[in-house]
């Protein structure tokens, strides 16, 4: 799970972490600057999912280079999820580029979960 | 403050009163709790404010403890000032919506012109357009605005004597450091100057992520308040972000006791630095949230206001009655809106601002019903502005001050609220005081462990949210959201290239390495130092970026893991 170094507002994000955690997934928190840093850590780690977290857009920029250097680093069997204050309209461009799920405000989280888990359990 | 014979005939009464429920009602009981989890009976009599004292506890508007309000005659003479927050993309664009918001009736006091401006993220650490990190942010949730060039943009021919400015920017000093070296190149003086800067540099570790370590936070705060008592005594250089507490989980109690706690570290550090009380205390302020428990949070505002006076005087001896108001600037709940069925939003937030009116603030800014999806429209942004000024115009419920005061439930749970508060502050004394209390991270988990029991009770339907879990709708219209002109980023970058390529190179970087021996001597102490540093190199067309650099040279900043990993 990663959220943007400038975010500060994070109750959505350490929120959606806590269950999780419950829910018996483990998760890495990071604060990231640049696309690089998450996929240096996402390696590291050997990750299932990248969950990133955004209330003040900025995924229109960041994801496609994300998108980039995960090609370039043999990362295709691990997914994006993006949560927070993504609008309604800007879902099917983010699922276009790839994104695997997007959960705006008041999302139903089970599904969230569930889709979090089934890749993590088909990846292994 | 009743006679014998009344509480008598109160007693009898009660006892029919009782007498009658358990007979329409056997076996049932109505008590409930407020949101903070106050336990609250279903209706309230004298028995339960006998203890009150009305002299000294309730009294009247203007006297302390300033319970009731600050001010002897407060809307009656002089309304709240009209604080909606705007900024966006480049300054000039900012400067449209200002104009527009002025346009539509947006006021300052005495009717004059009052802009609550924010920054946009890069700006809040500190990070310059042309710097990696920024990408994707620039001038997306506030202004790019980095230089005095930018600020001419954003105000030029406005008349700053008659103008309030806010800044709102959680790495305050730069930008503070060029509206300053602005005013003087305009030969405004600077003790003419009206507004508010956030000074968060201490502050801002409630709002996670980016910011300085709590104790060169804490210098870099103090040193900005000595700066301004000395040459800016009319300005107003403190804001306590307590609303970002209510936003991050805090209940009513909570939000309260923790923004007294961090108001009085603040006020500690700048007794240490040897400032008097009466002169730093009045450029003081809170940002508080009214939220969706109506009389919960009009009671925390009244026990708010009695406390924080009560402390002022106690604690820090202060004798201006302007050190011992409890200013506010209002800014209702956020995390109470909801995406789904939007324009809901709009009747929210007219009953928070509603309590915050019979609260009496002194200043108001209210999200828009798009704020869940982004920063507003201008549509969106008059209609939160049309809020404050239904209530002002058409209501009539300013025409009486603290009109709510001696209703036996109002009175009895403010009290009630002043005790937990207390209670809460006892707490983090008893943990060592309050920078171990924040850097342990205790402060941030008990937010956190309310958010998410928040979540877990709208997801179980135990708290009704309408639109969302309850009285939903199959289908919705997609609202759009407001956006920024994507050629922004590309020209604040381009504009910084220019900046810094036609100024005086040399003379940019003496007055970095003077800001950056200030620096120093503010580590070591030395009070009022690095705000003087700060104007010159701003002076010396040293970016917001850059005078954030060279403090950064002195002072830890970076990612706040002690709060981030306080789930």
């Amino acid at each position: 799970m990663g959220k943007h170094i400038l975010e500060g507002h994070d109750r959505g994000g350490k929120t959606v972490i806590r269950m999780l955690r419950d829910a018996g997934v483990e998760v890495i928190y990071i604060i990231y600057g640049v696309p690089e840093d998450i996929v240096m850590a996402a390696k590291q780690e050997d990750v299932d999912v990248i969950g990133l977290s955004f209330f003040s857009g900025g995924y229109f920029e960041n994801v496609p280079r994300l998108m980039k250097l995960m090609e370039q680093n043999n990362m295709k069997d691990v997914i994006i999820i993006i949560g927070g204050l993504i609008p309604d309209v800007d879902e099917p461009e983010l699922l276009k580029m790839g994104v695997k799920g997007v959960f705006g405000p008041g999302s139903d989280l089970t599904k969230f979960i569930d889709m979090v888990k089934s890749h993590a359990e088909a990846r292994v | 403050m009743f006679d014998k014979k009344t509480l008598e005939e109160g007693k009898k009464l009660s006892q029919e009163w009782q007498d009658i429920c358990e007979k329409r009602y056997p076996g049932k009981d109505f008590s409930s709790t407020t949101n903070s989890g106050i336990p609250i009976k279903s209706v309230y009599t004298p028995l339960d404010v006998e203890h009150i004292n009305y002299a000294n506890d309730i009294g009247l508007p203007g006297i302390y403890p300033y319970m009731r309000d600050n001010y002897a005659i407060h809307y009656q003479f002089q309304p709240w000032i009209n604080q909606q927050t705007h900024g966006y993309g480049l300054p000039e664009h900012t400067r449209e919506r200002m104009d527009a918001l002025a346009k539509a009736g947006m006021k300052g006091y005495f009717g004059g012109r009052a802009y609550n401006l924010v920054w946009d993220l890069p700006s809040y650490a500190g990070i310059d357009p042309d710097e990696p990190e920024a990408i994707g942010y620039i001038g997306k949730d506030g202004v790019s605005c980095v230089t005095d060039e930018d600020v001419d943009r954003m105000l030029h021919d406005l008349d700053l004597t008659k103008t309030n400015v806010v800044l709102i920017n959680a790495d305050t000093l730069p930008i503070f450091a060029h509206f300053i070296a602005y005013a003087d190149q305009k030969s405004v003086p600077r003790d003419k100057l009206r507004g508010n800067t956030m000074n968060w540099q201490f502050t801002a570790w409630w709002l996670p992520s980016m910011l300085w370590d709590p104790e060169g936070g804490l210098k870099l705060a103090t040193d900005l308040i000595q700066f301004c008592c000395k040459e800016m005594p009319g300005w107003n250089h403190t804001n306590f972000e307590s609303h970002a507490i209510s936003e991050m989980g805090a209940n009513a109690v909570q939000q309260m006791a923790f923004g007294i706690a961090t108001a009085m570290a603040v006020a500690d550090s700048c007794v240490n630095a040897g400032i008097d009380p009466d002169a730093f205390m009045p450029g003081m302020g809170f940002q508080i949230a009214n939220c969706n428990d109506l009389f919960e949070y009009i009671c925390m505002f009244r026990a708010w206001r009695r406390l924080w006076a009560r402390i002022a005087h106690e604690k820090y001896g202060c004798k201006k009655p302007s050190s011992m108001h409890l200013r506010v600037h209002t800014h209702t709940s956020c995390y109470e809106l909801t995406k789904q069925q939007p324009l809901v939003n709009l009747i929210r937030t007219t009953l928070h601002a509603l309590g915050a009116v019979f609260s009496g603030t002194t200043a108001m800014e209210l999200p828009s019903y798009d704020e869940p999806i982004g920063i507003p429209t201008e549509e969106a942004a008059i209609l939160s502005l049309r809020i404050q000024q239904v209530i002002l115009e058409e209501t009539g419920v300013t025409k009486v001050t603290d009109p709510l005061a001696g209703s036996y439930y109002v009175e009895c749970l403010t009290n009630k609220i002043e005790e937990e508060g207390k209670k809460v502050l006892k707490q983090i004394d008893d943990m060592g005081g309050f920078m171990k209390a924040l850097k342990g991270g205790w402060l941030v988990s008990q937010c956190r462990e309310n958010a998410l029991k928040w979540r877990r009770q709208v997801d179980s339907g135990e708290r009704a949210v309408i639109g969302w879990n309850k009285f939903t709708v199959e289908e919705e219209e997609k609202i759009r959201p407001f956006r920024v002109d994507p050629e922004v980023a590309r020209i604040a970058i381009e504009r910084i290239k220019k900046y810094k390529a036609e100024r005086n190179q040399a003379k940019t970087d003496a007055a970095l390495r003077n800001l950056v021996a200030a620096a120093e001597r503010l580590d070591k102490g030395e009070y009022g130092v690095v705000m003087p540093a700060a104007i010159e190199a701003a002076k010396a067309k040293a970016t917001c970026g850059e005078i954030s650099k060279a403090l950064k040279k002195v002072f830890k900043w970076g990612p706040n893991y002690s709060s981030q990993t306080s789930y």
